[in-house]
């Protein structure tokens, strides 16, 4: 989203025209998007500094499991008995085995926090514009529309969960508590549901 | 860790995520499926009509083309009219899951899978 009217201009460069015209047209709204925008540039910033890590760490992984599947069919090819060191070697096989089904589940959330923060930049960005349009901003029935919109962003069960509670008119002390609540169901049951038609 | 065993079946994962490709090819070659992977449902489409394949597990949400609208247009085609296709998706709305259902969708998974229970899920259908 691109905002000229927003960006800072050098001191040094400015002339008293550019000065005035800064001064006329600062209004709170603009300091309001500006910051909105500033957000929303933060995450970004962030979430591509995450990709790169995580793209390291998926590489090892990946490493990782060739080398356990390496070990495995040494251990397949083993007869059973012929060394005492093969039942202790298929015991480690199957420790990871079960670390690598619990990895894969929490490599997941990357994904799924990597789509609810976009999510939120869209959000940030579409406010920053709205709050900038005086004539939309002042109408009840534009800031419905534009919940609605964002409503429409959300994929999650969680993230309209979240929406329903913030927009019913949650403070911010009883959302914190929902997700308390939230992240405890998902500790209990990090999966997802299955449903075959 | 055993190697993966000799399988012949393939299955066709879609998601524009690199990082849930990875895990879904991971998941599935450690039980010896043969695993081709796609970015949209464009590219899928174009692989589905050239090769053969076996099962086809898709994301919903993706540029240029989305998973209920691969769903049907591959069943549409007399070579997928019975081959299992199943949803991987964050989405866990009615709606957008009776829309998959009517696309011809053989079932619905919510993320994040567990491998036991995707394998599982596929043996099942296959």
């Amino acid at each position: 989203m691109d905002f000229p009217h927003l960006v800072p201009t050098n001191p040094s460069e400015s002339t008293d025209d550019t000065v005035m015209m800064r001064v006329a047209t600062w209004t709170p709204e603009q300091q309001i998007a500006r910051m909105l925008v500033l957000c929303e540039a933060q995450m970004e910033s962030a979430l591509s500094e995450s990709d790169v890590a995580v793209e390291a760490l998926i590489k090892s992984f990946a490493g990782l499991i060739e080398a356990g599947q390496a070990l495995g069919s040494f251990s397949d090819k083993t007869p059973p008995g012929a060394d005492p060191s093969t039942a202790d070697l298929a015991r480690q096989l199957d420790a990871l085995r079960k670390q690598t089904a619990a990895a894969v589940v929490a490599f997941q959330f990357y994904d799924k926090l990597t789509q609810r923060l976009g999510h939120v930049r869209y959000s940030l960005s579409a406010l920053a514009m709205f709050v900038c349009d005086r004539a939309k901003s002042g109408e009840r029935e534009q800031w419905q529309r534009l919940f609605t919109t964002l409503r429409r962003l959300y994929r999650t069960e969680e993230e309209r969960e979240l929406f329903k509670l913030m927009v019913d008119g949650a403070t911010a002390e009883q959302a914190r508590e929902h997700i308390q609540q939230s992240t405890l169901t998902l500790r209990a049951a990090p999966t997802g549901e299955i449903e075959i038609f | 860790m055993s190697g993966p065993s000799q399988n012949s079946r393939v299955i066709l994962a879609v998601d524009d995520s690199a990082s849930m490709r990875q895990m879904v090819r991971f998941t599935l070659e450690s039980a010896g499926y043969r695993v081709v992977q796609a970015v949209d449902g464009i590219e899928a489409l174009d692989f589905a009509k050239n090769s053969a394949v076996d099962l086809v597990l898709t994301d919903v949400n993706m540029p240029r083309m989305d998973g209920i609208t691969l769903v049907r247009e591959l069943r549409g085609l007399n070579a997928y009219k019975f081959t299992p296709m199943l949803v991987l998706t964050t989405e866990s709305g009615q709606d957008t899951k009776q829309r998959g259902k009517q696309a011809g969708a053989t079932g619905w998974i919510v993320k994040p899978f567990s491998p036991e229970q995707l394998l599982s899920t596929i043996a099942r259908v296959l």
